[in-house]
């Protein structure tokens, strides 16, 4: 009911395109994260969707309803699309208390009174500050004010829930408790959300689907685990994982052979890309390691053993080439060992390197992106 | 070293570490020095209209020197002239202020809008020009304003308005309340436009945003939550304004005396010189009565409002310009009219009186440089040569500059050792003290801070010589009365400065002199120079605090001026005023060229 529909978005900013032919459909229902780096335009965009910025060129449509089309020349203002946003500062009114800051949206509204008080007492039981209702803002925690600003939203129960960084205010404890309950909040009023972050282990453990974004322009747009296991282009793959991704680049040993090779590493994919250089996108649990048994050319050494908690980090350097590796917490390798290397093939993604874009298994599509 | 044995020293030790802690020293000498020179004065203002003085049998039989008497206050209270004395210009005061007050905050709102909120064009060139009226002496606006609306009725020479309209100005329009509260309204916006604009400069547009969001209009997001969140900040700047307002002297002196009509500020300097000092000293206390009682008041405001009003803010903070769409060059046309017609036109008014060989008479053939560079000549302005060959104006500008130098650099270097010292011994309740001495001259109007020292060095006390008349005097009073700004920029300054970076010193072995010296001294010289300089231009344009302690051999610019308006010579003084003027310019445009010169002028003008 609630679907948004955005159609060729561009915004420029002083000759800067913040953003470039942007279309997108959103779900009814669904928490969409928008995930990128600074200056990508995320933020551009979620303004451009609560009509706080007006776009230069394309449309938006919010279920039936077109709320902005530059070729038509509509723009329904903010107050007027229907929908509520978290800012990353709060932006709680200082000089009004919690009950006043939540009932400005009812009164603005013209809900009457007692109404409003029951919906006011629900919402303010919700988020967890039904004590605090007299308090001004400035005499909340940090997370106290997060839980204003969310029944502000909450309170006049809009179909589409806007949310900017609304986390990164928060120290690391808090936000995750604070990711179940915005989640829970979400799923239980239904509402179809956007929620604009950079930090990816936020947007992979809410999301139904993220959208990476970088200058202005779509990257990817897939459900958290596919983003993980299959990144559309280099790009994406860098920018999602911690320990990040090993991008390894290889040289063709010959055109019809699966083999590839930089000089301290060769490698069968098991398939012919059709490329004579790609890229190899290999997670670091998908790289495994066990103590040498014969001595032989390949050996990687490992140069840096970081364990991390439930797993331990491990660099292996040979020549010029340096891999990370994720192993668990109970293998006893050290520094200065000499290590055997083997790949699980089956997850690896190939780019092509010349573009960065992914090489899927199908020869017809592997010819063009060479 | 002596600091890891802390410990092992008994009670004794403690105190014998706590009194050759430098820090510790410093801090009682100043202690006693500004108790001296700040608390002192007041105590004694305040037993001289309560004592009967030398001269006093003439006044009343009962008089015994140095015996206590209610009789000066009954006298103003309640006595045959308390009317005129003191109710009048109470009244006069308060009519005036009040207007001012409100006519410069409405003003200065509506600009700190258009240039901290708005797309308005032209902001970075229009921003000086409307703090100019603030930055030249308030006295230049009244002469300026004198010029044009004189009228021979009260004597002297008709003014442009008579010249253009060949009737002359009625007098409520050139003397008197009306004259008195424009032309401070004039002087004092910029006050109230730098307050306001640091108060709207820290609204987070996403309050404005969010408010949108819900539904509710421009208007209603302007006055449900724009308005309440700058409210208190404003009616802070309001009774702060206001405050200024009550302690100008010059500005109503040259508007007012001329129509028999005084503030409470003027009369202090007509009793005194009708010798009336106990009279004085009695409306100087009224004064400084009314000053308390507007910072108190504002305080009260400040405090018990904004700190819930401080806008929290920690990232994501963001601070949008509202479109003005066609409204854009109206509003800027309108915007640099007012700018030119408060900032420029004064300065100009008084160029062209100043080349003007009869005053009031208005032709090309009455143009001369005579008081500009014009030998003595009996027959023009009672034989004062002009400005540039003239004797005591040569001398007073080198007064000026030196009185402004030393007292700057002065000022500086103890404002910076006091916000030291109340930075580093927060907790020590003498350091406390000391922070609030250097506030107080801060709540003293300049004239009556000015008629306390008139009392307190006339004769000398123990070592300290008798230092009225001196050069010496006005260097004290000056140093004291910037003290309230240097120490805020001190602590500014200071606070910067990781505590770490001096324990790395002490460890190394340096002392406190010389860690203060090299490390302290060296790191806050950027805002301490603008501080120096902002002191410099302020003590340069200083009129009422010096005039009742000027004499002969001690004159500035500004008071030569003034002496010069009071005698009518109105090209002289013109020239003069717009030599300071001009000075006090270049002296802005040298702390604007510094850089952080705008932020520690709006850090006094907030203080």
């Amino acid at each position: 009911m609630s679907k948004i529909y955005v159609r060729n978005l561009t915004k420029t900013y002083g000759g800067l395109k913040a953003l470039n032919n942007v279309s997108l459909d959103i779900e009814s229902g669904e928490f969409l994260v928008l995930l990128g780096p600074s200056g990508c335009g995320k933020t551009t965009l979620l303004r451009c969707l609560a009509g706080l910025e007006t776009p230069d060129e394309g449309e938006i449509i919010m279920g039936e309803k077109v709320v902005f089309s530059a070729a038509l020349n509509i723009m329904v203002p903010p107050g007027k699309r229907n929908l509520g946003m978290v800012f990353q500062s709060y932006a709680l009114w200082p000089h009004m208390t919690v009950r006043d800051n939540v009932k400005f949206g009812l009164d603005v509204l013209k809900t009457p009174t007692p109404v409003a008080n029951t919906r006011l007492d629900d919402v303010l039981g919700d988020v967890g500050l039904g004590a605090l209702g007299e308090r001004y803002p400035s005499e909340l925690s940090g997370g106290q004010q997060q839980r204003v600003a969310l029944a502000r939203l909450l309170a006049t129960q809009p179909p589409i829930f806007l949310m900017d960084e609304p986390l990164s205010n928060l120290d690391a404890r808090l936000r995750m408790d604070m990711r179940v309950e915005l989640k829970r909040f979400q799923s239980n009023a239904k509402a179809t959300t956007v929620y604009v972050t950079h930090d990816q282990t936020e947007a992979m453990t809410m999301s139904t689907r993220v959208v990476v974004m970088k200058d202005g322009e779509i990257q990817q747009i897939s459900p958290p685990d596919q983003l993980y296991r299959q990144p559309e282009n280099t790009f994406v793959a860098d920018f999602v994982g911690m320990p990040r991704i090993n991008l390894i680049e290889l040289t063709a040993e010959n055109n019809v052979s699966p083999c590839y090779s930089n000089g301290d590493l060769s490698l069968d994919i098991g398939w012919v890309p059709g490329c004579s250089h790609i890229t190899v996108g290999a997670r670091p649990e998908d790289i495994s390691i066990k103590d040498k048994t014969v001595s032989g050319e390949e050996n990687f050494k490992i140069s840096a053993v970081l364990p991390n908690g439930p797993e331990t980090i491990v660099q292996l350097t040979r020549g010029k080439t340096t891999l990370i590796t994720r192993v668990s917490h109970d293998s006893k390798f050290v520094e200065g060992q000499t290590v055997d290397l083997s790949f699980n093939v089956n997850a690896l993604n190939i780019y092509a390197t010349k573009t960065g874009s992914l090489i899927m298994r199908d020869p017809v599509e592997d010819l063009k992106a060479c | 070293m002596l600091k890891f044995f802390d410990s092992s020293l008994t009670g004794s030790g403690k105190f014998h570490k706590a009194i050759t802690d430098p820090v510790n020293l410093v801090m009682l000498i100043l202690l006693v020095i500004l108790a001296y020179l700040v608390i002192w004065p007041f105590i004694q203002l305040l037993i001289e209209t309560l004592t009967w003085g030398d001269r006093d049998r003439r006044i009343s039989p009962d008089a015994v020197p140095g015996k206590f008497t209610s009789f000066y206050w009954q006298q103003a209270t309640s006595g045959p002239l308390s009317r005129k004395m003191l109710y009048g210009p109470l009244l006069n005061t308060l009519i005036t202020g009040v207007t001012a007050t409100i006519m410069a905050l409405l003003a200065g709102g509506v600009l700190a809008w258009c240039v901290v909120r708005s797309d308005m064009p032209g902001k970075r060139w229009l921003q000086p020009v409307l703090t100019l009226p603030y930055i030249v002496p308030s006295f230049a606006i009244a002469l300026a304003w004198e010029a044009v609306f004189r009228s021979p009725k009260v004597g002297g020479q008709p003014g442009i308005y008579e010249a253009l309209l060949g009737v002359g100005p009625p007098e409520w329009l050139s003397y008197g309340a009306f004259p008195i509260s424009i032309t401070l309204a004039i002087h004092y916006f910029p006050f109230a436009y730098l307050l306001v604009a640091g108060a709207l400069a820290t609204i987070d547009s996403q309050m404005e945003e969010s408010a949108l969001i819900s539904g509710a209009g421009r208007l209603m997001t302007l006055r449900r939550i724009t308005f309440p969140v700058v409210a208190p900040a404003f009616l802070a700047a309001l009774i702060l304004t206001f405050g200024k307002t009550i302690g100008q002297f010059a500005l109503p002196f040259i508007l007012g005396a001329p129509a028999q009509f005084h503030t409470v500020a003027t009369m202090v300097y007509a009793n005194l010189t009708l010798g009336l000092d106990a009279l004085a000293f009695v409306l100087a206390i009224v004064l400084i009565g009314m000053s308390l009682i507007s910072i108190w008041l504002s305080n009260r405001f400040v405090g018990n409002k904004t700190r819930r009003f401080e806008t929290i803010s920690g990232k994501g903070f963001r601070s949008r310009e509202i479109a003005l769409g066609g409204w854009r060059w109206p509003i800027f046309i309108a915007v640099a009219l007012f700018a030119f017609v408060v900032g420029i036109l004064p300065l100009i008014l008084l160029g062209v009186q100043s080349i003007m060989l009869i005053d009031g008479f208005y032709g090309l053939e009455n143009l001369t440089k005579h008081f500009w560079v014009g030998r003595s000549n009996p027959d023009i302005a009672f034989g004062e040569p002009g400005v540039l060959h003239n004797n005591i104006i040569l001398g007073a500008t080198w007064n000026t500059l030196k009185l402004a130098f030393i007292s700057a650099i002065i000022a500086s270097v103890i404002g910076l050792v006091i916000a030291y010292i109340t930075v580093r011994r927060a907790h020590n309740p003498l350091a406390r003290a000391l922070d609030q001495i250097a506030f107080i001259p801060f709540l003293f109007p300049t004239i009556a801070f000015g008629a306390m020292y008139l009392t307190l060095f006339a004769e000398p006390v123990g070592p300290i010589p008798a230092l009225y008349g001196t050069f010496t005097l006005l260097v004290i009073i000056s140093v004291v009365s910037r003290l309230p700004y240097s120490v805020k920029t001190g602590v500014t300054a200071v606070t910067q400065i990781g505590q770490e970076l001096e324990e790395a010193a002490e460890l190394a072995g340096a002392s406190w002199v010389m860690r203060f010296r090299r490390i302290i001294m060296p790191l806050s010289s950027s805002g301490v120079l603008s501080g120096m300089m902002v002191s410099f231009v302020g003590v340069m344009r200083e009129l009422s605090l010096i005039v009742l302690l000027i004499t002969p051999s001690t004159r500035v610019l500004m008071t030569v001026g003034f002496g010069y308006a009071e005698e009518g010579l109105t090209q002289l003084s013109n020239a003069l005023v717009l030599i300071v003027a001009v000075l006090t310019i270049i002296g802005e445009l040298i702390l604007m060229w510094i850089g952080k010169g705008k932020m520690a002028r709006l850090r006094e003008k907030q203080s």
